[in-house]
């Protein structure tokens, strides 16, 4: 990933090794987002229980990189590219092990579904959940070549995200009118909706952060930036 | 209590907005028999602050710290051409008044070099041959000032007699630094001050540096990048006697817009 090497050739070696654990985690929450999904559609508790379970190595390469991150800035003081480099891998190894806890929610809920009839608008999510996995998909590709451009035009893709969430929330909402007694069953489903939004908020930051740590500039985050658009 | 209170000064973050410089380097070119160390430098030192000047050895960041004096006019077959303005005049001509001008410019050095004198006369030394002092009373009260401003005057005052010498190296610099400001210099050039020193004693200077700010425009040759980078508010990178970039610290050390500067301050030259 780095440009180019060291004089100090542990020193790359320790920005490689922090670029691949995020390649690895992003690989498995993206992993974690499609399979949950997978068991919310085919109604396997198994593949479920695998996404909770999976969660754990997640949240431990989360701890590992915040721990190489620490130790960096404390032995290395480093500067310029290589601080935004660490600075970001802090920040994305966040972002990644917040859509693995989201993956894992949805895993949670399919397997409480997975006890009633089959009911709601279950392509429509994994419709929704496909789009999202997508983009976690090209912006984990996007980090490992360190192209900021494509980053930039990944996030632009969040707005595609929330639109598919707001018109899947919408047909949730027409299902437990026609029918109060999906009520439980599509609430579930209007978390799990929004738990997959989420996940595509957090492939935004982690495009944006990569943009910082190519470009050395912050993008705006449009999430704070108020009544831009309707939010659910 | 509001000693403790009292709220640090921060570098400022932007150069843009900064005092008028109170150098004014344009096209300032040195070569030492024939051979050139300094291209074409143009820079301005804005007042009131620290500018860093940060390079690999050789790159001509001493060079142009010592046209800044006139120390170079002491180096055989040294030719300095182009202009450095101060209040108005060009310091480089060599009608200019030297003396005058290391009144105005003072200079610290790498090594501690204390006169073999006592700690009085080596800050007394300044004030009387510039004529600054009337009588004993004012030259007393210059000397206690400048050991006061370089944090010295509490470890000092009751030896003043005692030989400069036989200070620690760490107070031996502050000495340094107070004889240098004894003469009310504008700016006082300081060329790698800390590194024959501990690091508490580096912390010191590194604390009297941000003080001193207040009342002189100083200019620091660092090869320590993190030092570089707590004490000044604008830094210029040097490289093969050229200035490569130049810009707010904070810049400079996490987006600089030049690759060379990026590789050179984060480890990959060579």
């Amino acid at each position: 990933m780095a440009a180019d090497s060291h004089i100090v050739k542990s020193y790359t070696a320790e920005l490689d090794q922090l670029t691949t654990m995020i390649a690895e985690m992003g690989g498995l929450a993206e992993a974690a987002v499609a399979d949950a999904t997978l068991a919310l559609r085919r109604r396997d508790s198994d593949l479920a229980q695998r996404v909770i379970e999976g969660d754990r190595k997640i949240d431990a390469l989360e701890a590992q990189v915040a721990s190489n991150v620490v130790r960096m800035l404390a032995l290395r003081q480093p500067m310029a590219t290589d601080l935004r480099t660490i600075v970001a891998a802090l920040k994305i190894a966040g972002d990644l092990e917040r859509a693995g806890d989201y993956a894992k929610n949805i895993a949670k809920r399919s397997l409480i579904l997975n006890q009633s009839p089959v009911t709601g608008p279950i392509s429509a999510i994994a419709n929704l959940s496909q789009m999202v996995a997508a983009m976690l998909h090209e912006v984990l590709d996007a980090y490992v070549a360190g192209d900021a451009d494509v980053a930039e035009r990944v996030r632009d893709r969040d707005e595609d995200i929330d639109a598919a969430h707001t018109s899947l929330f919408r047909e949730l909402l027409t299902y437990m009118m026609e029918d109060p007694r999906t009520i439980t069953a599509c609430t579930h489903m209007v978390f799990i909706a929004k738990n997959l939004e989420r996940v595509g908020d957090h492939a935004t930051n982690i495009a944006e952060n990569l943009v910082y740590q190519v470009r050395g500039e912050h993008l705006i985050d449009r999430h704070v930036v108020p009544g831009e658009r309707n939010e659910l | 209590m509001l000693d403790t209170l009292k709220a640090t000064t921060l570098p400022s973050t932007e150069v843009t907005g900064l005092p008028t410089p109170m150098l004014s380097a344009h096209d300032v070119c040195v070569s030492y028999s024939g051979k050139q160390a300094l291209f074409d430098v143009s820079l301005d030192i804005p007042q009131n602050e620290v500018t860093a000047l940060i390079g690999p050895s050789g790159c001509g960041k001493s060079t142009f710290l010592r046209c800044i004096n006139r120390m170079n006019d002491v180096i055989d077959g040294c030719v300095t051409s182009g202009t450095i303005l101060m209040d108005g005049r060009n310091i480089l001509e060599p009608s200019e008044d030297v003396v005058q001008l290391r009144q105005k410019v003072g200079m610290v050095f790498q090594k501690p070099n204390p006169f073999p004198k006592s700690i009085f006369e080596n800050i007394a030394y300044g004030p009387r041959i510039h004529g600054l002092a009337n009588d004993k009373t004012e030259l007393d009260g210059i000397v206690e000032v400048s050991l006061e401003r370089a944090g010295l005057w509490k470890e000092v005052k009751d030896r003043l007699n005692q030989p400069g010498t036989g200070l620690s190296g760490g107070q031996q610099q502050r000495l340094c630094i107070a004889r240098a400001i004894a003469v009310s210099p504008d700016v006082v050039l300081m060329d790698e001050p800390c590194s024959a020193l501990d690091p508490i004693a580096t912390a010191r200077i590194e604390e009297l540096i941000d003080e001193l700010r207040e009342k002189f425009t100083i200019v620091i040759v660092t090869h320590s990048m993190q030092q570089a980078a707590r004490v000044s508010t604008q830094t210029a990178f040097f490289h093969m006697g050229y200035v490569v970039e130049v810009g707010a610290t904070e810049k400079i050390f996490t987006n600089p817009e030049d690759p060379r500067t990026n590789g050179y301050i984060t480890g990959r030259f060579g």
